[in-house]
């Protein structure tokens, strides 16, 4: 029996390919399993071809996986337009519509034979049974269901719920489309069965993406404002709060420009509100000087950086990890901002909580760096316990300081300073861009420059701490390592799975916080590594220039790089890792080679 | 019964010394604000005094109001974001003309549309004084600046047809030669329950011309009372806007009888209609469970 089975779909517009993806991963959901769905569309708003994947498991899904199980052309052209996102191999079972007229032994595949392959009359069962071409996603989802056992249940659910509004007869068409495909599995059995196991217990599960799940744990962490301009592929966030956040006592401004977006949500932390904003990266530019202005006004803000493929107007629509350096080094003046990545849509609401606490706690703007992949990619998961997360709020002054006499900017030893907002009486004080005394007044003296600058770098002193903002799984000590971030750690999991269980000794460091660097945390993983990669989906390998200024790094530890909308697989992270191994092996040989 | 607190101009006076030129038409401006504040009756802790960059955006500075001496041309959005996250607080919003009209342009037409109630008002000296005088978006045609040598080669923004062209319930226009009519003008958009705007011609006595400064003022400024002007009439004000840069009206041009609703009003509506269905925060993720 399987416990893991990855189904990769695609058809024209109208084929309803992705719909029957969203209705398989629901009924996932319902049924107990685990599941990814990543989507991928041409560039047209409406028609075009549309494609998606849905990886579906017992245990927890890491990513979305490498080469297809299961492959459903509803015909060859649109198929073919999404090659390396679909990608076909020697075990896959090719599914096909047989009207597309292509013989089972003259696919067009190159250069592979996959090992089963149906061609079967989709549109013409769905006409018999439904009466209607519309109908072909559905007899996909019996064919499925049929001859992998999964989601029977899940799906007349499904549909059930889907269809209640639109009348008995559309759900009767449609469930006998789905027994249609059931029957035609049944009468066609695999050579090989490949049924999946059943979850041991259903439980409860959650469907959701990384952009929702975001902008819940906003509200989570008692987010009451949100400005923001739409942008791909962030813009669900706004979407999502546009629903909710009224109910909780808040607002969201979508605003003239991303500038106005971001400089409302300041106000709004400025009146005393935890505020956001979320946007990608040509947004994240012009943003830029009023993040400047939080850092020195010392304004809690949290700013979500949904990752695509840049630069400027670049590939909206694919994911990239290219947005690092502008996370750390965009900021004019000298000061650091924390940077956290999200590594799935599970711990997206973590580290969105983390966002707003180290924002709160540190009065300091917090970037919080997803990706395309993470963000719009649709995953079942388990219950997530909110009461084990502890929310935090900006530290107030007291009555007692408030009648003192209150100096906005004391320099503490912590180097945070209680701060007030308007309404506190006592509190009044002068926020501003330009550099200030402690009292808040403006000034241009180049010690009170230095003290506040010290006072603006120390108070992150105790986040370089922070080993819980970094996940480490494997030998510990191992001598070979992976290093990986974002949606790219999932992979690094599954491949760290694979490279142990062919004994190879290794061990996977994901940072959550990705600055400050936390160099304690590194140097500790680094003891025992002689050789590794840091897997990074952008050209330069942000990550591992930043690693190399700011650390010794061990010598045969480099990067594995990409640019975006191109997938990593965990069995090539698991090859390059041993092809480091060799390299690192030579290397030792040729230090050992005696003198001539 | 307890009295409500009184205010003089006194208590809304902060320490901070201004750094304006001697002269400077911007401390005519603050004075007429400390009247107008004490005026309304505010204490100062429920006052947000917004402004972007440029000497008069240095005002909030010296009121005792909270203050955001924010960046150069946001003073719009950073206040509004105040106004709708805070709906109780008096939000006034300051700043020069090339603030307002020039990097801060695009944000004018927006928060008029909004209508959030905030007060924005506008110090116009028609040059940059902080950079050390380059045009600004309100400069004269054929002015000459450091920047414009040869003389300028673009029209003038005019800020009252701008702002009433964009339908802004609230528009004013004063000057410092008359303090009494300002801090009046300042009070009433104050009062005036939606977005105000009062455009100060407030001369820069460094960069300035002669005919732009107080003396010069005085001799030619005409209120728009003394001309029998109806501020209800939108026509009769969009003509008499027609002549900024050549005529100095005071007063008020229009003032919308009938206040449209306000976002932070209508913000708090949703709010309150909203709120019964809320899940409680630590069960907002019940909202993906998949039945």
């Amino acid at each position: 029996m399987r416990r893991d089975l990855i189904i990769g779909m695609a058809g024209s517009g109208g084929d309803g390919i992705v719909s029957a993806g969203e209705s398989l991963t629901a009924a996932c959901a319902t049924e107990g399993y685990h599941a990814m769905m990543t989507k991928s569309f041409g560039s047209q708003i409406r028609g075009g071809e549309s494609s998606c994947r849905v990886r579906l498991a017992i245990d927890p899904v890491l990513n979305p996986g490498g080469a297809l199980d299961v492959a459903v052309a509803l015909n060859w052209e649109d198929f073919l337009k999404f090659g390396a996102e679909l990608p076909v191999g020697g075990n896959t079972v090719v599914i096909y519509d047989s009207a597309t007229g292509v013989p089972t032994d003259k696919l067009p595949l190159t250069g592979v034979v996959p090992d089963e392959v149906f061609a079967v009359p989709i549109g013409e069962m769905a006409r018999k049974s439904a009466g209607t071409d519309k109908a072909k996603n559905t007899i996909v989802l019996g064919l499925l269901s049929g001859w992998f056992g999964i989601v029977r249940e899940g799906v007349m659910k499904g549909l059930r719920k889907k269809l209640a509004k639109k009348g008995p007869e559309l759900l009767a068409a449609n469930e006998r489309a789905f027994q249609a495909g059931i029957e035609y599995a049944a009468a066609h059995p695999l050579r090989t069965s490949r049924l999946m196991e059943k979850p041991e217990k259903p439980g409860v599960k959650l469907l959701t993406d990384g952009n929702d799940i975001c902008a819940a744990a906003a509200v989570f962490s008692g987010c009451q404002f949100f400005g923001g301009y739409p942008i791909t592929p962030s813009t669900e966030v706004m979407q999502f709060l546009t629903r909710e956040i009224w109910k909780y006592g808040g607002a969201v401004l979508q605003a003239e420009d991303e500038i106005a977006g971001v400089g409302a949500a300041l106000g709004a932390s400025f009146a005393g509100k935890k505020s956001m904003t979320a946007t990608s990266g040509p947004g994240m530019s012009l943003k830029t000087e009023v993040i400047g202005l939080a850092s020195i006004a010392e304004l809690p803000l949290v700013i979500v950086n949904v990752q695509r493929g840049g630069p400027s107007t670049g590939m909206p629509t694919k994911s990239e990890q290219s947005d690092l350096f502008q996370a750390v080094y965009s900021a004019h003046g000298d000061v650091v901002r924390p940077v956290l990545a999200p590594t799935s849509v599970s711990d997206t609401f973590d580290v969105t909580v983390e966002a707003f606490n180290l924002a709160e706690k540190y009065q300091t703007p917090v970037i919080v760096l997803s990706d395309q992949e993470i963000a719009q990619r649709k995953e079942v998961i388990d219950p997530i316990d909110t009461s084990r997360f502890q929310v935090i709020d900006r530290l107030r002054p007291t009555a007692a300081e408030l009648e003192a006499g209150y100096d906005r900017f004391k320099l503490t030893d912590s180097g945070i300073s209680p701060i007030s907002h308007p309404g506190m009486k006592g509190g009044n004080y002068l926020g501003a861009g330009i550099e200030h005394t402690e009292h808040g007044e403006p000034t241009a003296s180049g010690a009170m420059h230095a003290r506040m600058t010290e006072k603006r770098f120390r108070k992150f002193d105790p986040l370089r701490e922070r080993k819980d903002l970094f996940r480490i799984e494997g030998d510990a000590d191992a001598p070979l390592a992976l290093i990986a971030w974002g949606s790219i750690a999932g992979v690094c999991r599954e491949a760290l799975a694979l490279a142990r269980a062919e004994r190879l000794r290794v061990k996977l460091l994901v940072p959550y916080l990705l600055y400050p660097i936390a160099e304690g945390v590194y140097r500790r993983f680094f003891e025992s590594v002689k050789a590794g990669l840091v897997v990074e989906q952008s050209h330069q390998g942000h990550l591992y220039r930043i690693l190399r200024t700011q650390l010794d790094l061990p010598k045969g530890l480099r990067p594995f790089c990409r640019t975006g909308a191109n997938p990593f697989r965990p069995s090539e992270v698991v090859d390059t890792l041993r092809d480091a191994v060799l390299e690192m092996q030579r290397r030792v040989e040729d230090t050992q080679q005696p003198q001539e | 019964m307890t009295s409500l607190p009184t205010f003089t101009a006194k208590d809304f006076k902060s320490d901070l010394k201004p750094i304006w030129c001697p002269g400077c038409g911007d401390f005519g401006v603050l004075q007429a604000m400390y009247r107008a504040l004490a005026a309304i009756g505010r204490p100062s802790h429920e006052i947000a005094f917004i402004s972007g960059i440029g000497c008069s955006s240095r005002i909030p500075g010296y009121t005792t109001a909270y203050g955001f001496n924010s960046v150069h041309g946001r003073a719009l959005p950073i206040a509004q974001g105040i106004k709708l996250a805070r709906p109780d607080l008096l939000v006034l919003a300051a700043g020069g003309d090339g603030d307002g009209f020039s990097i801060g342009g695009g944000h004018v037409p927006h928060a008029i549309r909004r209508n959030a109630d905030l007060t924005y008002i506008v110090m116009d000296n028609q040059i940059y004084g902080l950079t050390k005088g380059q045009l600004s978006p309100t400069s004269a045609k054929g002015r000459k600046t450091v920047t414009s040598s040869y003389g300028s080669l673009e029209s003038a923004v005019n800020p009252l047809l701008y702002v009433l062209a964009y339908g802004a319930p609230f528009v004013a226009q004063g000057t410092p030669a008359d303090m009494a009519g300002l801090a009046a003008i300042i009070e009433e958009a104050i009062r005036y329950p939606g977005f105000a705007f009062v455009n100060v011609q407030s001369p820069c006595v460094t960069y300035g011309e002669e005919e732009q400064q107080v003396k010069a003022q005085k001799a030619n400024m005409k209120s728009l009372a003394s001309l029998k002007h109806d501020p209800t009439n939108l026509l009769a004000a969009l003509d008499l806007a027609r002549a900024y840069g050549t005529e100095l009206y005071t007063g008020v041009f229009y003032k919308n009888p009938q206040p449209p609703s306000t976002m932070d009003g209508l913000v708090r509506e949703r709010q309150n209609q909203l709120a019964l269905n809320a899940l409680p925060r630590e069960k907002i993720l019940d909202l993906f469970v998949q039945k």
